[in-house]
């Protein structure tokens, strides 16, 4: 187990490093001078005075590999440069958001899993039934509706026409604790709700298959009861291709918070990343998308340690 | 001998690397280790021995389906590692295989007719116009009816489906073929059928045929020379009827004794039945790999690998102890 | 194929309307009426106009027009690329693996939207930047997809019949490998069109993606948004387009995946898993009263037994695959259950413990069974809780495939202890200490630690050795081993059998069902046979007199298709077994035996007894042997 745990993490520092690696030559190997890129604005080109003080801040004259140990060596000092807008480090800003997004991820993972898992086990043990078809319409249905629509949707329901809830925005914990809760659950539920289809769908067909299995027949076979057999048997063997798919599912949902923070101006790592990219402001960009990316490769090596635990077969076999 | 022999194994090995650890202690498996083997034109070889002994890998690696990690296969003499590309695949028109599944070899989404002309195509055996005579008549050789050329292959049972293969097989007028459990997912009764063409075959177009199976019974009836392996390395070799009527290694005797049979009134008991189970091939046994269950095992039987030293002429055996039985575990 | 009818003709009328809307009757869409700035619907404008006064209903078809040419252009090239790199991955395999699959999957380590955001940043917002990016996005995904089928298919051996045959290495992989990887690729198209139409809409929609003034449906939302208090309507029209697009790709993507793989939709339901408090077990025809008096010292004694296909609606529904068996198993003895696949024999036992599939049911015969504490049960009048409580306890099972019968996460003294507390009043600890003795008793060495492995760390043999562990636990009256030997090598085969043969002298007073196909494990192991054959017993007696003579053209052809002996043919019976529903009239063997008369192929032969204690169903039983 230890010795599987180490070998996923160290798959996740080389896929860091792929990812690092991948962003600095999708900059760098693009055609066309990056710096003439950023300041040419539709036709108008740029002033090649302000190009060439430009490549100087970023370090285009430099050869290529002097670049890339820059790069390498800011992100291992957690220097990430400076903002062309406000001239603010980046990793400042970032170290303030990245909790604020993590908030969001995880509290909607909670809530797919802890909705959508008994949603599917309940649909699967009536497959045809009329629950089943109301949880499988719901979930085509929450599916099928992109976070930003079903936020909007929300804002204008409970929002503009309930007027229950406010339209978005943040309150520290410390400050107002229910506010905080109340504003976080908006996007988090919203990004929840997609999630929860699959989780819901994944389960109920896992199950089904599960159902399916001899070693479900043997545990009838040995005379153990419905609820024994169900939560020991099938329940439990049925979740391992649910986290699969949880796992798959994670650059959906940090994808999904982008969106969700943007409309409920949560202000969090993904929302800052679109007014960066809106400005085209480079070290921004770079230093929001790496972090983020990061923060997707461990959240999915959480996902391969809890699939060790969850399935015995996989330590060993790797 | 009498001169080249068709097939020739010459000290074929094949193993798996397989990582043990974090940082890989490379330790090789061995599937198939040491195995040289002569077949002779118009021989039947029976190749017999548990799962995980070698002997599929073997039969894979003779047509050249599998690539031996040291060793040479000669078919007429000619190293086929030194043929390669188009020649090498003329060459495989020679030499033809049949499967164990009848349902994972054949092509779901092509008609029978198409598949067995494959071969034709692909070796101008015949002219394009009378490809279709010629399936016709290879569809009648295996005893199908004539209208099974235009059906797909879901529409026959697991027999018919192996008598398809068989057909495929033969279309190319192959010299040599390996059969690896052409049987053993066949019910008893159609088993029978298919046991029956491939003796019919082999009898009418002289073919010589490497057959594998883990059915001493069906090895036995079919194969004019048995060949025993154990843990990837042959342990007894000779005629048909010498080795399964009077084993000379003890692991031979062991599987006889452990086949039911029929006609035999012994009855199941935990005496007389080899202990223990396979060893793991990553993790083989100093010196003779059977010695972990051998009855006869002593401490010698660790020092060394014994040789694959011969017994009687065209018999050999690897055993030191190689002799008839002393309790005798032949049913027949 | 009728199921694509639905999302299909949506998808057409979709399709049409983005392609004819220039020679369609609607408005300029980017003509503004500032006026008549967020005006309801009306004749002129059904859907009303926007905050520049701009049709909704045009703007809403040009919008699909930028949407869909995006997500289907990109989801096309994508699936062009990725296939190639996928099969020529996963054919090759090697060097040509990592340049083509792991090289795409590289793309993979970003988050979707974030790489779709990096190419914006860097090419601008646009058509052409929003193409690149998606299918840059995707192209991995149809890599990975094709690559697993590819995988998949390539080690199903009429593959490797055509690298035998010589075929040339493309020309398998166009003519062999596509078509067989084509289902998942298909459904995987409509996946990508519908995720990328996500993607598209979401980038619009932060203003990153399609420009205005083009009309997209995200930006439609986007202004809609700030137009909230005044218009709500506006937001309501591009997000119903929008979710109604997706909802038929994804019914899309459903559809196919069940037409194409009907096999990755499970039937459906456990019925046992659902209590059914009024559940009158279904009328049967009346007990045979006289199969009921003829032994009674028996401890199972069947008779009438049928078994069909119970699918209420369904194909086939009432075929008989099981017909009119009966047999009897008396206290200590080995009964086997003898016959070729299809002949009905697991199905049999399987009935005997309620663990028929869903699909099947019992419509009649009889199963008496005498409890433990003698009283005298119909098993096949039992519901799910009735069995239970026997499940287990008296009446064991011991399934062929032990490695699938066993749950792989659950340690194997778990699985065994289990059992045990399921039937019996000990404590947890009690039963561990029984269940490592049962280890150790059913011949797995070094039993106290073996007792923590899970099924996967043990060898098949072992694994069958824990599987029988689980079934004797608690000392059954009633021992049914569907095949426990037939996927085991003949040394551990050989051990399994003298297992059983212990353990049946440990518990003489155990009976045991045997079912097998192989007429030599019979030989060896039952003190007598029934030899089933298309759903009916065609004859039974004890083991040495039906092998010695048997009284049915069946029996006696099993046993000369058996390759021993010095016979040059074997005895092959021609044809195949008839499939239920195809019965013939008379005789079910008729069709393939060699005494046929015709009085055989005119009804059902009766059951004849040719001497005390056998019985055989064949007219001409005296002429067999």
């Amino acid at each position: 187990m230890l010795r599987y745990i180490t070998y996923r993490s160290l798959v996740a520092v080389f896929l860091v490093w792929i990812v690092v690696t991948l962003v600095f030559l999708l900059l760098h190997l693009v055609p066309g001078d990056p710096a003439e890129v950023l300041l040419s604005q539709g036709s108008t080109a740029a002033d090649p005075q302000a190009v060439a003080n430009l490549r100087q801040r970023l370090g285009l004259d430099d050869p290529l590999w002097l670049q890339y140990a820059h790069h390498i060596g800011g992100i291992l000092t957690g220097d990430l440069g400076t903002s062309f807008r406000d001239g603010a480090p980046v990793a400042g800003q970032i170290v303030q958001r990245l909790p604020r997004t993590l908030e969001v991820i995880v509290t909607a993972a909670l809530i797919a899993v802890l909705f959508g898992v008994p949603a599917g086990t309940l649909a699967a043990v009536r497959a045809g039934g009329w629950i089943d078809n109301v949880i499988s319409f719901l979930s085509s249905l929450a599916l099928s509706t992109p976070v930003f629509v079903v936020g909007s949707v929300v804002i204008l329901i409970f929002a503009q026409e309930l007027r229950l809830v406010p339209a978005g925005g943040y309150v520290p914990f410390a400050v107002d604790p229910a506010r905080h809760v109340l504003l976080l659950l908006m996007p988090a539920g919203t990004v929840a709700l997609a999630l929860w289809a699959v989780v819901a769908r994944m389960s109920r067909g896992s199950v089904l298959d599960v159902l399916e299995r001899d070693y479900v027949r043997t545990a009838r076979a040995k005379g153990l009861k419905r609820r024994r057999i169900l939560r020991r048997h099938v329940v439990r063997n049925a979740m391992i291709p649910v986290l699969t798919v949880l796992g798959l599912e994670m650059g959906t949902l940090i994808g999904g918070t982008v969106l969700v923070e943007f409309v409920f101006n949560w202000p969090g790592l993904s929302g800052y990343l679109v007014s960066a990219v809106d400005a085209r402001d480079y070290p921004e960009v770079v230093g929001i998308v790496m972090v983020i990316s990061i923060l997707f490769v461990f959240l999915n090596l959480v996902v391969d340690i809890v699939y060790a635990v969850l399935d015995p077969r996989i330590s060993l076999s790797r | 001998m009498t001169g080249t022999p068709l097939v020739e194994a010459d000290r074929l090995s094949c193993n798996f690397p397989m990582r043990t650890g974090l940082f890989g202690r490379h330790r090789d498996v061995w599937a198939v280790r040491d195995v040289s083997l002569a077949v002779e034109k118009g021989e039947t070889v029976g190749v017999v021995g548990e799962s995980g002994c070698g002997k599929s890998t073997l039969g894979r690696m003779v047509l050249g389906l599998e690539s031996p990690s040291a060793g040479a296969i000669r078919f007429e003499g000619r190293d086929l590692s030194t043929v390669a590309g188009a020649e090498r695949r003329k060459l495989a028109r020679r030499m033809q295989m049949v499967f164990q599944d009848p349902f994972g070899s054949l092509d779901p989404r092509r008609s029978v007719g198409a598949q067995i002309a494959d071969g034709l195509r692909v070796h101008n055996i015949v002219p394009a116009s009378e490809i279709r005579a010629e399936v016709a008549r290879l569809i009648d050789v295996v005893g199908l009816q004539k209208n099974a050329a235009a059906r797909r292959p879901h529409e026959f049972s697991g027999g018919q489906r192996q008598r398809i293969a068989v057909a495929r097989a033969l279309a190319t007028r192959p010299d040599f073929i390996v059969a690896d459990e052409p049987v053993s997912a066949l019910d008893v009764s159609i088993q029978a059928q298919v046991v029956n063409l491939l003796a019919d075959l082999r009898r009418d177009l002289g073919l010589t045929m490497l057959f594998i199976a883990h059915d001493l019974h069906v090895v036995r009836h079919l194969s004019t020379r048995a060949v025993v392996m154990y843990l990837g390395r042959i342990v007894e070799e000779g005629p048909s009827d010498k080795v399964f009527g009077s084993p000379a290694h003890p692991y031979t005797r062991a599987l006889l004794a452990a086949t039911p049979s029929i006609s035999s009134a012994r009855k199941a008991d935990e005496e007389g039945v080899l202990s223990g189970e396979l060893p793991s091939p990553a993790n083989p046994p100093s010196g003779c790999a059977f010695r972990t269950r051998c009855p006869l095992a002593s401490d010698e039987c660790a020092a060394a690998v014994p040789d694959l030293a011969p017994y009687e002429p065209g018999w050999k055996v690897r055993c030191i102890k190689a002799g008839p039985s002393h309790r005798t575990g032949d049913p027949t | 194929m009728r199921k694509l009818i639905l999302p299909v003709s949506i998808l057409a009328v979709i399709l049409a309307l983005v392609v004819l809307a220039p020679v369609l009757p609607l408005a300029d869409e980017r003509a503004m009426d500032i006026p008549h700035r967020f005006a309801g619907p009306s004749m002129a404008h059904w859907l009303g106009q926007d905050e520049f006064g701009r049709d909704v209903l045009t703007r809403l078809i040009y919008g699909a027009r930028a949407s869909l040419s995006i997500a289907i252009g990109s989801a096309l090239a994508a699936a062009l690329i990725g296939t190639a790199l996928g099969l020529l991955g996963g054919y090759f395999r090697g060097i040509v693996e990592i340049f083509t699959v792991r090289a795409a999957e590289i793309v993979l380590c970003l988050p979707p939207l974030l790489l779709a955001l990096l190419v914006v940043t860097i090419f601008g917002a646009g058509f052409w930047p929003l193409i690149l990016a998606l299918t840059l996005l995707y192209t991995p995904n149809y890599a990975r997809v094709v690559y697993a089928a590819t995988l998949q298919v390539r080690a199903l051996d009429f593959v490797t019949a055509q690298r035998a045959l010589g075929t040339h290495p493309l020309q398998i992989v166009v003519r062999t490998m596509l078509p067989n990887v084509l289902p998942p690729l298909v459904v995987q198209i409509s996946l990508v069109i519908a995720s990328a139409i996500v993607i598209e809409s979401g980038l619009s929609f932060l203003g990153l993606g399609v420009v205005p003034p083009t009309p997209s449906w995200g930006l439609m939302i986007r202004a809609a948004r700030g137009a909230m208090e005044q218009a709500p309507l506006l937001l309501l029209w591009p997000s119903v387009a929008l979710a109604g697009t997706i909802l038929t790709f994804n019914l899309l993507c459903d559809r196919l995946q069940s037409v194409l793989d009907p096999r990755a939709v499970p039937a459906g339901g456990a019925i046992w898993l659902r209590r059914r408090r009024t559940a009158p077990p279904a009328p049967r025809t009346a007990p045979d009263e006289d199969a009921r008096n003829d032994a009674p010292a028996d401890l199972l004694s069947i008779a009438g037994l049928t078994i069909a296909l119970d699918r209420p609606g369904g194909i086939g529904s009432g075929m008989e695959l099981v017909r009119g068996v009966g047999f009897a198993v008396r206290t200590g003895e080995t009964l086997a259950l003898v016959g070729e696949s299809g002949s009905g024999k697991t199905l049999t036992s399987l009935a005997v413990t309620g663990l028929l599939p869903d699909v099947l049911g019992v419509t009649g015969g009889t199963a008496t069974y005498r409890r433990r504490d003698g009283a005298v049960v119909d098993l096949l009048a039992q519901d799910e809780d009735g069995h239970r409580r026997l499940r287990g306890d008296e009446i064991s099972m011991v399934f062929q495939d032990a490695s699938a019968a066993l749950n792989p996460v659950h340690r194997i003294g778990d699985q065994l202890t289990e059992v045990i507390l399921a039937h019996r009043a000990i404590g947890r600890a009690a039963a561990k200490r029984e269940a490592v003795e049962l280890l150790g008793r059913v011949g797995i060495p070094d039993a106290e630690r073996r007792a923590r492995a899970y099924p996967h760390e043990l060898s098949g043999g072992q694994r069958q050795r824990a599987m029988i562990a689980i079934a004797v636990a608690n000392q059954p009256k009633l021992l049914l081993a569907d095949e426990p030997t037939t996927a085991l090598d003949p040394t551990i085969q050989a051990q399994i059998l003298a297992l059983i043969a212990g353990l049946k002298r440990d518990n003489p007073e155990m009976g045991v069902v045997f079912v097998t196909h192989n007429l030599a494990v019979v030989a060896e192991i039952a003190d007598r046979v029934c030899v089933m054959y298309a759903g009916e017993v065609v004859e039974e007696g004890p083991v040495a007199t039906v092998f010695a003579r048997p009284r049915h053209p069946y029996t006696a052809a099993l046993i000369g298709s058996v390759p021993e002996g010095d016979a040059e043919r074997l005895v092959a019976i021609p044809g195949t077994v008839p499939a239920p529903g195809h019965m013939p009239p008379g005789c079910s063997f008729a069709p393939r035996c060699d005494h046929a008369v015709a009085a055989c192929r005119e009804a059902p032969p009766p059951e004849f007894s040719p001497e005390p204690g056998r019985r055989t169903r064949c007219l001409r039983f005296e002429e067999v042997t």
